[in-house]
Formats: C-alpha cells, structure tokens, sequence
C-alpha cells in the first residue's frame, strides 16, 4: 500500500527532456497540474460568459459569484485605488482554489502541497508589496516601520527592530499557511484511508471495524473541501491587506 | 414585512371573521416559513469547524513566521561577521516578539468571512453594469 507521502512525490513526465542552462526544466506532474488548473479555470469562465443573459443560468451564476467575490473583496479593503490590482488578486485566487479543488480528486497532485509554490506565490505578493509602496509614497514608506509617538528613541529603535521581522515574517506565514493546511490534510486523509484498508484485510472482524476510519475519512474529505477553499479565500484576502498597507499607509 | 400588517388584521370587523382568520393563518404562514429560511441560512456546523480550524492554523503560522525569520536573519548576520551564536540568539528574541506581535495584531484583525462578504453593499461598479 503507499505511504502517506508519496502522494507528494514530483515526477518528470516523459523522462528527463529539457536542460536549460545547468537547470532541470523537466514537465513534471506538478507542472500538469498547474496548467490543468489554469485551463480548468479558464475553461469554466470561458463557458460562463460565452452567452450573457439577463437572466443568468447556472454555470452564468457561478462565474458572477466568482467574480462578485473577489470584486467585493477588492473594493472593501482596498478602496478605489484598488482597481488596477483585481486582476492579480482574483487570479491569485482562482488559481489557489482550483489547485486545491483538483487536488481533492482521487489520484490527482495537489500543487498546492508543495512549499516552493505557496511561498513563491507569497513572496511574489510582499516583493509586489514593497514596489508599489515605494513607487507611491518614495523612500518615506520605510516609516511604516518606526513607531510614532512620543517615547524613548531606543524603545522606539527596538520596536523598528520587531516591525521589520514582523514584516518579513509575512510572507512566510502566508506560503507556509496555504502549504501546511493542504499537506496535513492531505496527510490526514490517506492515513485514515489506509487504515480502512488495512483494517479490512483482517477478514470480517476487521472489516466491521473499518467503518470507523471509513466514517473518519468521509467526514474529512468534506472538512477539506471547505479548507481548500477557505484557504483560497485567505490568500486572496491576505493579498489585499497587504497591499492596503502599501497603497494607504498611515503611520 | 409582515408586522405593519398585523394591527390591520386584528382590527378587523366581526363581519369580517372569515378573512380575519385567513389572514391569520397567513401570516403565520409567513412567520414559520421565515424562521425556516433563516434556520437554512445558518452556516452548516461543518463549515464552522473548517472556519475555527484555519483560524487556528493562521494564528499558530503567524508565530511561527515570526521565530522563523527572525531565527534565520540571526543566522544570516552571525555568517556574515562570524559571531556565530550572538546575533542569533538576540534575533531569535526579537522574532519571537515579532511573532507575538503578529499573533495579536491577526487575532484583532476582524477578517471578513465569504458570509459577511456577500451581506457587504455591493460594489457600485457592479451595479452601472446593471443599468
């Protein structure tokens, strides 16, 4: 039976192909999946907005909502000035969802369980983060770091200190999150299927005894329906407030 | 919507009685059918769960973060100028300030929620569309 891991196996599909200056460009599984979100993804809305309505049918519905969220989300922690970042924030979202979302499929790769993604992803938001700070507000932005008020100069050094790693800690918090949620669960799941599996080789004892994990199991495959979209709709949220911080900063 | 109405209904003449009583029954008709909407509007207790859990995990990532970074800034610097256990032990303090900092700050962060998004005004843009 395999293990719990080896779901997270990366595999070159097609054998070693490509070597592109000293670096293994390989088209792995991983790779598969990321193109088969991102035609997923384009594939639904394409569908969803062929024929407008007035009156929208379901799978209209779906990409209205879809879009409405994000929308939503975008203009009411970002405000006006929050517009030219839709694109990316609603991307960042559809893609992290639907990665998630394949991910649940029996025998799928779940591109999302791998740290360099998330946190590739995280620290292309904070590298966004800090362009679009420094290009709106100069080199007067680094005082998002040093505490106003009136206090002692060092008190306030000290705080500058804990400011900054509190800062840089952002994107790892962020990819790590995404990464920790979708590998425990993922984790979790095949140990409970395993069990069943195990359990009901015992012959007829065992496999009575199996519907416990059974149960278990089925009642986390839904637990991670939900996760996988929650964290989605974190990621997203968390790349608006920390480009509010970029856009408004009022310290 | 059905409480305006209400008085109307129980001022109604005798001669009336016919209609005041299906009015009655109207509205409470209308009274049960909206407890339960509002009963299958509830966020399902799974959902709840799967909310309390990725909170849970944002908070417990925020610290770690914290400890992480500033452990590997420590680090980083000790390389640098040979010191080695100095800065790292005085960075991986500041760290775990940070990430209390950050704990606290995602704890008070009042994150909307999907449900609480779709209840906000919708955006204006979306309703020029409309027009």
């Amino acid at each position: 039976m395999a293990g719990p891991i080896e779901q997270f196996e990366i595999k070159e599909l097609g054998g070693k192909l490509f070597n592109l200056g000293g670096y293994d460009i390989s088209f792995t599984n991983s790779a598969l999946f990321m193109g088969a979100a991102v035609a997923t993804i384009t594939g639904i809305l394409w569908l969803a907005s062929r024929r407008a309505e007035m009156v929208p049918g379901r799978l209209q519905s779906v990409g209205e909502m879809w879009y409405g969220m994000i929308r939503g989300m975008v203009d009411n922690v970002l405000g006006e000035d929050g517009k030219p970042f839709f694109p990316l924030v609603f991307s960042l979202f559809s893609f992290v969802l639907m990665a998630n979302m394949l991910g649940m499929f029996p025998y799928f790769f779940t591109v999302t369980s791998h740290v360099i993604v998330t946190v590739a992803m995280a620290f292309f938001v904070i590298g966004l983060v800090i362009a679009v700070g420094l290009y709106k507000h100069g080199l007067g932005w680094f005082s998002l770091f040093w505490p106003a008020g009136n206090i002692n100069f060092f008190m306030k050094a000290f705080i500058a200190i804990i400011e900054v790693i509190s800062f840089l800690s952002r994107p790892i918090s962020l990819g790590l999150r995404l990464f920790g949620n979708m590998l425990a669960g993922h984790i979790v799941l095949k140990v409970f299927a395993g069990f069943v599996v195990s359990l009901s080789a015992l012959g007829f004892g065992g496999a009575l005894s199996a519907i416990a994990p059974m149960a278990m199991a089925v009642a986390l495959t839904a637990l991670e329906f939900l996760v996988a979209f929650l964290q989605a709709f974190v990621f997203a949220i968390l790349t608006c407030v920390y480009l509010n911080d970029a856009l408004h900063t009022h310290h | 919507m059905a409480e305006p109405r209400k008085p109307d209904a129980s001022k109604t003449k005798p001669e009336l009685g016919e209609f005041s009583d299906r009015l009655k029954n109207l509205s409470d008709r209308i009274a049960s059918e909206k407890a339960e909407r509002k009963e299958a509007e509830k966020p399902a207790a799974g959902f709840q769960g799967a909310k309390d859990y990725s909170k849970g995990y944002r908070l417990a990532s925020e610290f770690v973060a914290g400890v992480l970074v500033g452990g590997l800034l420590g680090f980083g610097l000790d390389k640098l100028f040979g010191t080695l256990p100095l800065f790292l032990i005085v960075l991986l303090l500041f760290g775990f300030a940070a990430g209390i900092v950050n704990m606290s700050r995602a704890a008070n962060r009042s994150q909307p929620s999907p449900e609480e998004l779709a209840k906000m005004p919708k955006p204006s843009a979306l309703d020029d569309e409309e027009d």
